[in-house]
């Protein structure tokens, strides 16, 4: 059709403006260089954030303000699209957040301050679901994955099911919605980041020495990658495996992250630039006039956004050194 | 049919189908602007600027459609009779500005409401904004061109 995308005029219009507030590298750089949590608070109330910062008993409250703002962000964005129902697939992701964290509070003990009031089911009814043991009222999807997760975890005690269960329940949903409404791009950004993980359980159960059966369970299907071919590689040395990926366009990703997660142990480069290639797949909805790439694209901007002010702000009030927060610092979206 | 009623129908597709390219081409760029104004309510002045430029081939059209009734006398003091071939070759002469009109307008809208995405950015660069969308005028231009020689053309 001739003009079916021009029914995003008014959205993209309105994303355009606000994309021009999204923060820029060298806010980050001025909040890291600051001395406190408190001096980068300071710097973020020269932004949008002001009114939100004002509001804050204490620095040691960001999480609420983040999550409040992350609220803010979704509403808006489904409030302006002329599809809605495509931009909620994507709150999918904090239903699944939010119910792993329930999981994990109530069956591991760890406190589940991480709530985030995103999502498609309200938190409460999450919660009540949790504790009392009655899901019901969940979405069917996750009403299933809960009651699997409950069943399997009674009997093995392994809480890694709480996680691979919903992941898979996750990403089926996201791209067999992204199929049903026709969204090439949709599906292909959710195809992406299923790699990502993928190559992330890859070298995590490669590094844990498990073997081939385990890798099967965790490897989530519907990537570009196939995952014959990732289970294939488990045998291989992780130097092959480097080259085996060379011809992929994760090339630089794998190289670069998952040789400095075998020097320093840890996974944080990998996912700042996971987090980084998913901007960059993004970043055709800066140029597009019309149609929901720019929608999703200011989503992943602000998603970003947050992430990077919560990096800042933890590393800040733990007394970090600039240098290492820094480096794990996303890429702005602009 | 006779060929009065047949070149008026030619006046009517100028016009009709100019003007429908124009109105959707308007209606994009206006609801482009209406967001971005919903943020920045300064940027008034120059979307505005921006949403008037696809409304050039209703005009065209309504030029066109307005020689084609003088030609033919409806406005003036007596109406022609003219004869079927007469009547063809003013439809004929009506289509370019009909049909590109249609098209280029609503295709200059598009232009036009992605300079409202550049007027978000850089405000300072609406002048390459207009050019980018002056650039799907030609055709209009050009088009209406071709419908007026060949209304000119004509012996009645």
């Amino acid at each position: 059709m001739l003009v079916d995308d021009t029914i995003y005029a008014y959205s993209v219009g309105r994303i355009r403006s606000l994309e021009t507030r999204l923060l820029e590298q060298g806010r980050y750089d001025r909040m890291i260089d600051t001395s406190s949590g408190e001096e980068a608070l300071k710097v973020l109330a020269e932004t949008d954030y002001a009114a939100a910062v004002a509001e804050l008993a204490g620095v040691h409250d960001f999480e609420q303000m983040l999550g409040a703002e992350l609220k803010n962000t979704f509403d808006l964005v489904i409030g302006i699209s002329p599809r809605p129902e495509l931009i909620s697939i994507l709150a999918l992701r904090y239903d699944v957040h939010n119910l792993k964290v329930l999981f994990k509070a109530k069956y591991l003990g760890v406190k589940s301050d991480l709530l985030i009031p995103v999502g498609t089911v309200e938190l409460a009814g999450l919660e009540y679901a949790v504790n009392e043991d009655d899901y019901r009222d969940l979405p069917e999807k996750l009403r299933h994955a809960a009651e699997a997760i409950v069943e399997d975890f009674t009997v093995n005690r392994d809480p890694q099911v709480i996680d691979l269960t919903l992941d898979r329940v996750l990403y089926d949903q996201l791209i067999s919605s992204a199929r049903d409404k026709g969204s090439a791009f949709l599906e292909g950004l959710f195809a992406r980041q299923i790699d990502l993980i993928n190559l992330k359980s890859l070298v995590r159960v490669k590094r844990m020495g498990l073997d081939r059966e385990f890798i099967k369970k965790v490897l989530l299907p519907h990537g570009l990658l196939a995952t014959d071919r990732l289970i294939s590689l488990i045998d291989e040395q992780l130097e092959s495996m480097i080259t085996a990926f060379s011809m992929s366009e994760y090339a630089g990703l794998v190289e670069e992250g998952v040789r400095d997660w075998l020097e320093k142990g840890t996974a944080s480069r990998l996912e700042k630039l996971s987090d980084d290639y998913i901007t960059n797949y993004l970043g055709q909805g800066k140029w597009k006039a019309f149609g929901p790439e720019p929608l999703v694209g200011f989503l992943w901007a602000r998603e970003i956004e947050i992430k990077n002010i919560r990096l800042i702000l933890v590393g800040k009030i733990n007394k970090l050194p600039a240098g290492a927060i820094r480096e794990r610092i996303r890429n702005a979206y602009i | 049919m006779t060929g009065t009623e047949i070149a008026l129908i030619g006046a009517a597709l100028a016009v009709g189908l100019a003007g429908i390219g124009s109105a959707i081409g308007v209606g994009i760029v206006g609801q482009s602007a209406a967001g971005l104004v919903t943020e920045d309510p300064d940027k008034f002045g120059q979307t505005l600027l921006l949403q008037a430029l696809p409304g050039t081939q209703g005009i065209y059209g309504l030029l066109a459609g307005f020689i084609i009734m003088q030609e033919v006398g409806i406005i003036g003091e007596q109406m022609l009779e003219l004869t079927v071939p007469q009547g063809y070759a003013f439809l004929m002469a009506a289509i370019p500005i009909a049909i590109v009109g249609l098209v280029s307008g609503i295709y200059q809208g598009r232009v036009s409401a992605s300079a409202v995405g550049l007027v978000a950015k850089r405000p300072e660069e609406l002048g390459k904004g207009i050019v980018y969308a002056v650039m799907v005028e030609t055709y209009a231009v050009l088009a209406l061109l071709a419908t007026i020689m060949l209304l000119f053309g004509i012996d009645v």
